[in-house]
């Protein structure tokens, strides 16, 4: 009787796994396909998923981006964890006055879309290539540098931090840790489902991240995935096998990192603190 | 405590550093605008798609090289969105590094560039002979008489056509050789009749149909002078829109989403003919299976509108240089090769499938050279003959902005709006958003 009841909900959850499972799979069977086979909308696995890949290699140099791409990612995620959640924490645990001013309006930088920033952006930092040349133009710290922190991922420490323990902060300081101390020693160890959930985050959008690299970075060696990706398909007659190819490459390091933390991922999200 | 902090910060300091650095030393040398005292001078050229204009400028690259061993000339493949969305930050921030000294900006969007940036572009002179190519492609290319542009590869487009379909239904090749649209839609109902296939694929989406059609009339979206809209009183647009509408409505139509399926609609052997440009030609070959089965006859012509002509065009790009550092040797470079070079436009025939616009090429063996996927006829030829015969339109400033416009009301007009109420909706959206 009461799988009987539940047999709708099981139905409606099956179409909608389906639904979003089907891109995936239909890029999965397309980079095994010929171009012409894709077109067609062909949906039986082929067997040219090497041939594919070979093109791809012969056409574009992946591994160096990928490389580029990696090294962008983890900078970024990285220094968006320790700098967002120091901010984030600093917000929620410290009293001050202007605490909430400050904060909305940070928040309200989120409102600004960011091709309003681009050219100002690129200005500044080909101003800065000339006095500078290792954070200017061209460089891997002129593609993090502006993007690494975000205002969203500074609301998510913050609101984390509101279920952090501040009686453990006590016991701390009674102990004698300095504040810094407190932060490194007792926040970062409790908080690690926040800090999982904020690494996926960080790392994925700074994987796909597509219009500051496009801008920023000049010379073809420094590409990364998205922008090699986006050559692939601005052909007049697209080779769309091997296109597929690079996507699922380009998407296998994302998911890696998602399945890898997905425990605590869920987790972070709705805000556990073990 | 405060130490292992610190050396935390530090290490990702460190960490920063070192991913930037290494790649930085390449950096410096790599600046192709920057003035390079010692040795010649490198030239960059962007372009996109590199079995098209990669393959097409590596090969000018090459010609060059083995006169000029000197010459340093690097290919640089960017999206062609890429290019826009670079080339208008560049510019904006008035920043001339990482810009290159040679870029491909397509015809219909030249125009923009030339007028928003007068400066940044340099004029080419006599480097080239503008009397020797297709005169339709001059418009785009040049700005207060002056021109920047070398014109590079054309759009002229003609009607693909299953002969075998065709002849299912009574039809030969040579029944195509002079129609308008009306006698398109009577042979494609025929098509569908005898043989269940659909005449043709659009995206309703995308009104490079209606393009080609006025443009067959020598009409544009805009006045002679660029930037004035002309929709309202425009026959040759209403016609087209009519025309179209007949086309849609007649059941001949297989309606497809995007590209690849467009491009599917006749690998899969869907629909009987693809009228468009000839750099399809590659993407029809592509079912290998269809081979002896397709012919190219002239662009059906508007049968109303008294100056059509069975040629049009369809997209299209050109060659400008950059006023920066480096601008002789580049504009030097395209003079001695696109510029002039006849047995380079062969080679772009056979061995990338350009047609180019450089009338004086059109004498070349590779040129004339029959087509076994076409059932033996020299299609390069015909498109050349027809890439002279393209009605010269001034394609403006504010192409794309239009046609997002015309998109709305077209649908409007298809359900039944009033032609002359959707176009005078449109001309006066057009005024509002563009003045």
């Amino acid at each position: 009787m009461r799988t009987l009841r539940r047999a709708p909900i099981y139905v409606f959850l099956s179409i909608v796994a389906f639904v979003s499972i089907f891109p995936f799979l239909w890029m999965i069977i397309s980079a095994t396909n010929l171009s012409v086979d894709v077109t067609q909308g062909r949906m039986l696995p082929g067997t040219h998923l090497f041939d594919n890949i070979r093109k791809l290699t012969e056409s574009i140099n992946l591994v160096p981006a990928l490389w580029n791409t990696l090294k962008i990612a983890l900078t970024t995620t990285v220094l968006a964890l320790l700098v967002a959640s120091l901010a984030g924490y600093g917000f929620e645990i410290y009293r001050s006055k202007a605490k909430d001013m400050v904060f909305n309006l940070l928040l309200l930088s989120m409102m600004i879309p960011f091709a309003a920033l681009m050219v100002p952006l690129y200005q500044m930092f080909s101003k800065l290539s000339a006095a500078a040349p290792l954070i200017g133009v061209n460089t891997v710290a002129a593609v993090v540098l502006p993007t690494f922190t975000t205002a969203f991922l500074i609301f998510f420490f913050r609101q984390s931090s509101k279920m952090f323990p501040r009686e453990l902060l006590e016991a701390g300081r009674i102990d004698g840790l300095s504040e810094l101390g407190l932060f490194f020693k007792i926040y970062i160890p409790t908080m690690k489902t926040t800090y999982s959930a904020a690494a996926i985050i960080t790392f994925m959008s700074s994987w796909n991240n597509y219009l500051w690299p496009l801008i920023v970075l000049q010379t073809p060696e420094k590409r990364t995935i998205p922008l090699l990706i986006s050559n692939l398909g601005s052909s007049y007659s697209p080779d769309f096998g091997v296109i597929m190819a690079a996507v699922v490459i380009s998407t296998l390091p994302t998911a890696i990192v998602f399945f890898l933390m997905q425990k605590q991922f869920v987790a972070g999200m709705v805000g556990s603190v073990k | 405590m405060k130490k292992k902090a610190t050396a935390l910060l530090l290490a990702g300091f460190m960490l920063l550093t070192a991913c930037s650095s290494n790649s930085n030393t390449k950096n410096e040398a790599n600046t192709g605008t920057e003035g390079n005292a010692a040795g010649s001078q490198k030239i960059t050229v962007w372009a996109w798609d590199k079995n098209f204009n990669i393959a097409a400028m590596n090969l000018a690259k090459d010609a060059y090289v083995a006169k000029n061993p000197d010459a340093q000339i690097e290919v640089v493949e960017y999206a062609q969105d890429d290019i826009i969305q670079k080339l208008n930050t560049g510019l904006n921030s008035g920043s001339a590094s990482g810009l290159p000294n040679i870029v491909l900006i397509e015809d219909y969007r030249a125009q923009s560039f030339l007028q928003t940036y007068p400066d940044a572009f340099q004029e080419l002179g006599d480097a080239i002979k503008t009397s020797d190519f297709a005169e339709y492609k001059l418009g785009p290319t040049s700005f207060n008489g002056k021109q920047y542009g070398v014109p590079f590869d054309s759009g002229v487009v003609g009607l693909y056509v299953r002969t075998d379909y065709l002849q299912e239904a009574g039809y030969t090749v040579d029944d195509l050789q002079d129609i308008d649209w009306q006698q398109y839609i009577e042979i494609g109902k025929a098509v569908k009749a005898k043989t269940g296939k659909d005449m043709l694929t659009q995206d309703p989406n995308d009104l490079g149909l209606i393009r080609m059609m006025i443009q067959s009339a020598g009409s544009w979206y805009l006045k002679e002078d660029g930037t004035t809209p002309d929709l309202k009183d425009n026959a040759v647009l209403k016609e087209a829109f009519e025309s179209y509408k007949e086309l849609m409505n007649a059941d001949i139509v297989k309606v497809n989403s995007d590209w690849s399926s467009f491009l599917a609609g006749f690998n899969s052997g869907d629909v009987a003919s693809v009228p468009t440009g000839n750099w399809i030609t590659p993407s029809v070959k592509a079912s290998a299976d269809q081979s002896g089965k397709w012919a190219v006859v002239p662009f059906p012509k508007l049968k109303n509108a008294a100056n059509s002509v069975h040629a049009s065009n369809l997209g299209g790009s050109s060659w400008y240089v950059l006023n920066n550092d480096g601008k002789e040797a580049a504009v030097k470079f395209l003079g001695a090769t696109l510029g002039s070079d006849v047995a380079l436009y062969q080679k772009l025939v056979t061995d990338v499938g350009v047609v180019g616009t450089y009338k004086p090429a059109a004498e070349g063996e590779a040129y004339g050279a029959a087509d076994e996927f076409f059932g033996g006829q020299k299609v390069i030829a015909d498109f050349a003959k027809w890439t002279a015969e393209i009605p010269n339109v001034n394609y403006g400033l504010h192409t794309y902005a239009i046609e997002d416009i015309l998109k709305v009301e077209m649908q409007n007009f298809l359900n039944g709006t009033e032609l002359d109420k959707a176009l005078s909706d449109a001309q006066s959206q057009a005024e509002s958003q563009i003045q």
